[in-house]
């Protein structure tokens, strides 16, 4: 396998689209239950803790694109073989490609969840997971300019979503933040943990970072992204902690969801009908995303084509879905993605990269010393 | 025993006529499947003949009579070769030959063959006279302002029309070879340093590509050279206005000229191009940004009221206020068909009425709006068929889709709305959603002439937003739109334009 990737020129996509891409990878379905898992840990800080995730985050972005930066135009799956070998980065490629595939997986069954919950408690799983897995499939097979292009208009398709936060704010009471800081630091910590699986998503960078033209700029733009998920993260807690009561927030699922049913318009009312059905709009870019990086590993490890890949992961996904029947199962299916994710986001790629930083600074003095010499 | 044949084969096309008069017309009978308004004159004089052939349904009579006959008559001598026959003529259009496979391609094209016997060659004169109608108004882009003139089927006709209106020596007009079994006269038009080469070449090589017996009309053609035909969008776009074209020239755009055909083809056309007018350059740039972002919205109206409205109906009622859900199911409430069927009737009603007033003579043409008037008016909720506020949003959906200028895409428009109304009855919201995504991530697929369909959306040009989503005012489009890649990117100078006087200088 080689290394580095080297795609035609035509296929590549320009940094700037990376703000929209990962914004959109890391906005999913994590962010309308965000508010309630962090707060059942850090309490009325929980703003601070999704701030301080976020802010590790923009960090792990950058030990990525150091690591990313020693190699012309590798992706992980290059980098992995390059580092361990053909075996055991192999190993590592394949525990990757169950990852991004679970990702996949998560997405839309707990997007499914929600569309069960709030607007067709009978709608059998596998009708709507076969329509989204056949979008996400029809997608990935445009390849990745229309993976990327999709999280672009995603992105601007949604952006007025935000602005509906403005209602619940008419609502809020601030007190409910006060005394800022009152929670330790342990429970802090554990808040961010909790809201990494709402973060994750950037790690796909290390798959499109190939892909991208000009690649010096590709940590700006990742950065950028990644600072207004946190910014928009941040100002959801906060706004759900000042629209809840103490107790309702931790009983709340989908506090997102709820503060949207107060919107009232003159011709529309309960508008979490109208959120829940546009919410597709940012599933299924998510979905795609991963199952691009996902499939990709079908043809740098396998050896078999991309396409066999993405058929291969979306009938699997599907045919997994009939497993899953009650609520504690999906929950059981998220938390063991977000255990994993937490430890290949996050963990792995900062140890990866200090590593590859190594071996090349090694190479490096090896080189230079047999020159001099 | 291939190679003898295919020798043969190449032989044939080859084949120079007889040098016996008699011999040549039976030849050329023969070769022309004995058609009946083959015509021969010979000429004889001091014991020599002459003889003209041609296809007398071609040629213009007072042209042969006056300047090929009459000039032969009375300037023929016995020693005469083909050069002084050739000197005699007073025709601009000669040339000589003894290839018979030629000889029969310019009779059809209405040439006349004069043959000297013994001569080892003969004259093809160009007399032709081709049915063509005069200058007209556009039709199918009916315009308020600007120039009114349209292309018509004559192929001369429409390059002077465009030679006139864009004075510029790059301007190139190509000639292209079909490989068709009725030839078609095919013409690249570009602006030589403006546009991209390798648009040009993407045009030149997949119409030379081509391998049809027959391209009845351009928008035959550009459905045979774009890259997906399984899609309902038009990928490249048609057009009857000159000024249409020449406007596109200079940005860059190539368009593809045919005889017979009164439209031109022309490329790169992304998505949004479907929606511009002419008329929004010929108006000052708030009008025309008015104007653009009322067919936008106008079409995403069109596209969604419907579905929205049976989504609702079927499942989503809380959406709706008590006070306005009161009045919606008054109005419902005598009808007893679900929301779906209601809705697909009344818009299979409105797309028939469309179609038989298209397909009337205009004489009868009057009747359909008064069937349309009863039909689609109080009548139908009278009769319990549909409700009132349905026939408002069916209304407004159809006037949505004919707000654009491109007939072709108003009717992709008009048909995309049937399969998201069939899923808003299976799904609701749900359902629209995932026709959205699909319609969304089509067009992301899509490309035109290899550029990207969505362009200037997707990949994001914030330059060429003025030109084809919004509209700036003229002294900020000082650059060629970067879709078209164009080779000269600068329109005039920016500096002239953005200067800027202190008050009372």
């Amino acid at each position: 396998m080689k290394v580095n990737l080297h795609p035609r020129t035509g296929l590549l996509f320009n940094a700037y689209l990376l703000m929209f891409f990962i914004h959109k990878v890391q906005t999913g379905v994590g962010i309308v239950g965000l508010p309630r898992i962090v707060y059942l840990d850090s309490k009325h800080d929980a703003w601070i803790s999704v701030f301080l995730a976020g802010v590790i985050t923009g960090i792990v972005i950058w030990a990525m694109f150091i690591m990313l930066k020693q190699y012309d135009s590798a992706d992980l799956y290059g980098i992995q073989v390059d580092m361990f070998g053909k075996w055991l980065g192999n190993l590592l490629n394949i525990i990757y490609m169950v990852y991004l595939s679970a990702c996949f997986f998560a997405i839309f069954m707990n997007y499914i969840e929600i569309v069960q919950v709030w607007i067709f408690p009978n709608l059998p799983t596998w009708q709507l997971s076969l329509v989204l897995i056949a979008l996400s499939v029809y997608a990935v097979q445009g390849g990745v300019r229309v993976v990327v292009g999709l999280a672009f208009l995603a992105v601007l398709g949604t952006l007025w979503l935000a602005a509906v936060l403005i209602v619940p704010m008419k609502y809020a009471d601030s007190t409910h933040l006060f005394p800022i800081l009152n929670v330790d630091i342990k429970h802090l910590i554990k808040g961010m943990y909790g809201s990494s699986l709402s973060m994750m998503g950037f790690e796909l960078l290390m798959f499109f970072y190939p892909f991208i033209k000009d690649k010096k700029n590709t940590l700006l733009y990742a950065q950028i992204g990644n600072l207004y998920t946190t910014i928009l993260f941040s100002i959801v807690t906060l706004v759900s902690i000042m629209f809840f009561a103490e107790d309702s927030l931790a009983r709340t699922i989908w506090p997102v969801l709820s503060m949207f049913k107060i919107v009232r318009l003159p011709n529309l009312e309960r508008f979490e009908f109208i959120a829940v059905s546009f919410w597709m709009l940012i599933i299924v870019p998510n979905m795609s995303a991963y199952l691009w990086a996902a499939s990709k590993g079908f043809s740098r490890v396998i050896n078999l084509k991309q396409k066999h890949g993405i058929w291969f992961i979306g009938i699997l996904g599907w045919a997994l879905a009939f497993f899953v029947h009650t609520r504690s199962q999906m929950n059981a299916v998220t938390d063991y993605v977000a255990k994993m994710g937490f430890v290949l986001a996050f963990c792995y790629p900062v140890m990866l990269s200090a590593l590859v930083f190594m071996k090349k600074r090694f190479m490096r003095r090896k080189a230079d010393n047999a020159q001099g010499s | 025993m291939f190679k003898w044949r295919s020798d043969r084969k190449q032989a044939e096309e080859h084949k120079s006529h007889s040098l016996d008069v008699d011999e040549l017309k039976k030849q050329l009978e023969e070769e022309l499947a004995s058609c009946s308004d083959i015509s021969f004159r010979t000429i004889k004089k001091d014991g020599k003949k002459i003889l003209t052939s041609f296809l007398s349904s071609l040629i213009d009579k007072s042209s042969l009579d006056e300047f090929i006959l009459q000039s032969l008559q009375t300037n023929f001598s016995k020693s005469m070769t083909v050069e002084e026959v050739a000197q005699i003529l007073p025709i601009a259009q000669l040339s000589a030959s003894n290839q018979l496979k030629e000889i029969v391609e310019s009779i059809i094209e209405g040439s006349v063959y004069i043959y000297v016997e013994g001569e080892p060659c003969g004259l093809l004169a160009n007399v032709s006279k081709t049915a063509e109608r005069s200058l007209e108004k556009a039709e199918t882009e009916a315009l308020v302002y600007g120039p009114k003139i349209s292309f018509t089927e004559s192929l001369p006709i429409n390059v002077n029309i465009l030679r006139s209106n864009v004075k510029d020596a790059k301007l190139c007009f190509e000639d292209i070879e079909v490989s068709t079994r009725v030839k078609a006269r095919i013409k690249i038009v570009y602006i030589k340093d403006i546009a991209d080469p390798n648009n040009v070449e993407t045009f030149r090589q997949r119409i030379s590509n081509l391998k049809v017996d027959y391209i009845p009309d351009t928008t035959v053609l550009g459905q045979l050279i774009e890259n997906n035909s399984w899609s309902v969008f038009p990928q490249l776009m048609t057009t009857e206005l000159p000024d249409r074209i020449s406007i596109g020239l200079l940005s860059g755009k190539v368009a593809v000229l045919m005889d017979r055909s009164p439209a031109a083809l022309y490329g790169p056309t992304p998505f949004f191009t479907f929606f511009e007018s002419t008329e929004d350059i010929y108006m000052r740039w708030n009008m025309a940004f008015f104007l653009r972002m009322l067919r936008l919205s106008a079409i995403f109206l069109s596209v969604l009221l419907t579905p929205a409205y049976v989504s609702v109906l079927t499942y989503h009622y809380e959406v709706i206020p008590s006070p306005l859900l009161v009045s919606l199911g008054q109005s419902r409430a005598n009808v007893p068909f679900p929301p779906v069927f209601e809705a697909l009737l009344l818009e299979f009603i409105i797309e028939m009425l469309r179609e038989a007033g298209a397909r009337l003579p205009t004489k009868v043409g009057q009747t359909m709006g008064i069937v349309g008037g009863i039909v689609i008016g109080q009548a139908a909720v009278d009769a319990g068929f549909t409700s009132n506020i349905l026939i408002i949003i069916i209304a407004l959906s159809a006037l949505g889709s004919f707000t654009t200028p491109s007939y072709l895409m108003g009717t992709a428009i008009r048909i995309i709305r049937f399969p998201i109304i069939i899923l808003a009855g299976f799904w609701g919201g749900i359902g629209i959603m995932v026709a959205f995504c699909f319609f969304l991530i089509h067009l992301l697929k899509l490309d035109s002439l290899g550029r990207p369909y969505l362009s200037p959306a997707y990949p994001l040009r914030l330059s060429d937003l003025g030109y084809s989503m919004f509209r700036y005012p003229l002294e900020y489009l000082s650059k060629r739109p970067v879709t078209n890649q164009p080779v000269d990117n600068d329109r005039f100078p920016v500096k002239k334009a953005k200067q800027k006087k202190d008050v009372d200088e």
